[in-house]
């Protein structure tokens, strides 16, 4: 039976090149995928292309891209990322340098662009669609439109697939679903298309990019087995071995490090999915409630059963916009009475802010060591501990409010209890908030096109 | 029967979509999953992270996998990106569940007892 051999490469931003660069050495995969982009970063790229029109792709792709190539192209192995970012034309122009100063050969390199959505969304509008918020259920973007510095939907896979069918060696994308680096491999390679006839062959596509694409995050990272998880500073990117009749093996590359087993694909199953009877990707919906876990060796994991329903006529788009700045300050208190210092300088803190008539839009102070992360739900205990930190933040209209938060705090310095100790102070922050929302799929004008390198 | 904390007899992991806290909870066994399935009520878990969601509570059983999906309305101070919360994406709110109190019978805390051992053995630690 044919199966396709895929693995991921990234899973946001800044993740760790070894792992990638060790997958693409050691293992037999077809194809990496590679994600850099989590919601708030396209409004970031957008920013900087804003500013410099050859920028606004995930920079990160140039020294990885120069690692991986050497290795990828002789074994044929082929490569879908996002780090296009805010501008895949630039990133795809920065790859075909790379390529020809390697002499790599002569490439194809397709190229997926267009859901950015900011340019026509006020005809969207006109055309009587309301952008909901999907979190706060306001009906439409009137409150902040002015304020608004990105928008981009999530397509799918449907591009990726017309450039690997095209002869592409590498796909860069701008925002595809995370999912649609893995399902458009997998839809190209096994001869897929959207009729309903691979309605649930589509759903363990779903099913297996999602297990995957958060890279270290199935294979022992941010994990429950953190314990047994083996020489976990080595390691291993997990790896899906994808059969035609829509089962798969969940690994990781041999010799790495890491632990793949039953427990990290369920963490993993479970992760950020909201109801996992309607998982809800472009390119298809999945029913994690359907499939069937079967360890199958050491660091193998065998998925069957996944099941699902048609793609949906919406896609998700995520809205970012300027919504004011945060000023943060924070202090540490030492044994004795670490806590009850905590609590004292607390109470100066509100008052100065008081007597400064500063407005917030929101406040927030954690005792660090205590409750800065299990908030209301920890119980306050004065166990005469060793130390304690009293983190101040806040929320305000403007980075002149957000300023005197920072500065208050370091007055504790020499105005707070014995022993105040600080580190380095916190600069402002503006804020960019997301309205997750949806768009008609049909409005989305996503292209793409083929780079060729000589 | 004895008042266990749910740590005992599930692992858990949560992540964010937006101003959802999404927490994933996984009971170490068949039985287990039975009882938390029973135990773990929407109501129930809004009271027990008391201040810090401020929305509704969705439970999702997933008995395929013994588990349970728990979702978490306006429970992230806005979401990661204006939260002033440290934990932007409240990765620490699945860990803030384990702390609940369940009542579970004797012969259920052995079978979390034997999986954890399982877990240790099968991976080469005492």
């Amino acid at each position: 039976m044919k199966k396709v051999i895929i693995g991921s490469g990234s899973a946001y931003w800044g993740d760790m090149l070894e792992p990638a660069l060790e997958m693409a050495e050691r293992s037999d995969v077809q194809y990496i995928g590679f994600d850099h982009l989590a919601e708030l970063t396209m409004a970031i790229l957008n920013r900087m292309k804003a500013k410099n029109p050859e920028s606004g792709y995930i920079q990160d792709i140039i020294p990885w891209m120069k690692k991986l190539l050497p290795v990828t192209v002789p074994k044929g192995i082929k490569m879908v990322t996002d780090a296009g970012g805010a501008n895949p034309i630039q990133a795809a122009l920065q790859v075909k340098k790379i390529i020809k100063d390697l002499n790599l050969g002569g490439m194809k390199i397709g190229v997926v662009y267009g859901d950015d959505i900011l340019p026509y969304i006020d005809d969207i509008r006109s055309q009587g669609w309301q952008f909901k918020n999907l979190d706060t259920g306001e009906e439409d973007i009137d409150r902040i439109r002015e304020n608004i510095v990105a928008a981009n939907a999530y397509v799918g896979a449907d591009l990726i697939i017309e450039e690997l069918m095209n002869g592409a060696d590498i796909v860069i994308t701008g925002r595809v679903s995370d999912n649609a680096l893995y399902v458009g491999p997998l839809m190209y390679e096994f001869g897929w298309d959207y009729s309903d006839k691979y309605i649930n062959k589509i759903a363990a596509a779903v099913t297996i990019g999602h297990i995957i694409e958060c890279s270290a995050c199935v294979t022992g990272g941010m994990s429950n087995m953190w314990r047994v998880s083996e020489r976990p500073w080595e390691i291993g990117f997990p790896i899906a071995e994808f059969y035609e009749n829509g089962e798969a093996i969940i690994t990781k590359t041999p010799g790495s490090g890491g632990i793949v087993n039953e427990w990290t694909v369920k963490e993993h199953l479970l992760y950020e999915i909201m109801d996992p009877t309607n998982y809800i990707m472009p390119d298809g919906v999945s029913d994690f409630t359907a499939l069937q876990l079967t360890e199958d060796g050491q660091n193998r994991v065998k998925v069957t059963n996944m099941k699902g329903k048609k793609r949906p006529d919406t896609l998700k788009v995520c809205i970012g916009y300027r919504d004011g700045f945060i000023g943060e300050g924070l202090v540490f208190f030492p044994w004795p009475d670490a806590l009850e210092k905590a609590i004292w300088t607390e109470k100066w803190i509100r008052e100065r802010f008081k007597r400064l008539g500063l407005e917030f839009k929101e406040l927030r102070i954690d005792y660090m060591g205590v409750n800065m992360l299990h908030g209301e739900a920890a119980p306050l205990e004065d166990k005469d501990m060793n130390e304690v930190g009293l983190r101040i933040a806040g929320r305000t209209k403007t980075w002149e409010e957000a300023e005197v938060i920072r500065r208050e705090a370091t007055h504790l310095w020499t105005m707070g209890p014995i022993g105040v100790s600080f580190g380095v102070p916190l600069n402002v922050r503006p804020v960019i908030a997301l309205w997750p929302s949806l768009v008609p799929r049909e409005v989305v004008r996503p292209q793409s096109e083929i780079m060729e390198v000589n | 029967m004895k008042k266990v904390l749910l740590r005992e007899l599930a692992f858990a992991r949560s992540g964010d979509k937006g101003d959802v806290s999404d927490v994933g909870i996984m009971a170490k066994s068949k039985n287990i999953y039975d009882l938390l399935v029973k135990t773990l009520t929407p109501e129930k878990i809004k009271e027990h992270f008391k201040g810090m969601v401020k929305g509704d509570v969705e439970v999702y059983p997933m008995p395929n996998i013994n588990s349970i999906e728990i979702v978490l309305r306006q429970a992230l101070g806005g979401g990661a990106t204006c939260t002033l919360r440290f934990d932007q994406t409240g990765k620490s709110m699945g860990q803030a569940l384990l702390r609940l109190q369940v009542e579970a019978d004797d012969s259920l805390v052995q079978e979390a007892e034997e999986v954890d051992a399982s877990i240790r053995k099968r991976f080469g630690h005492k």
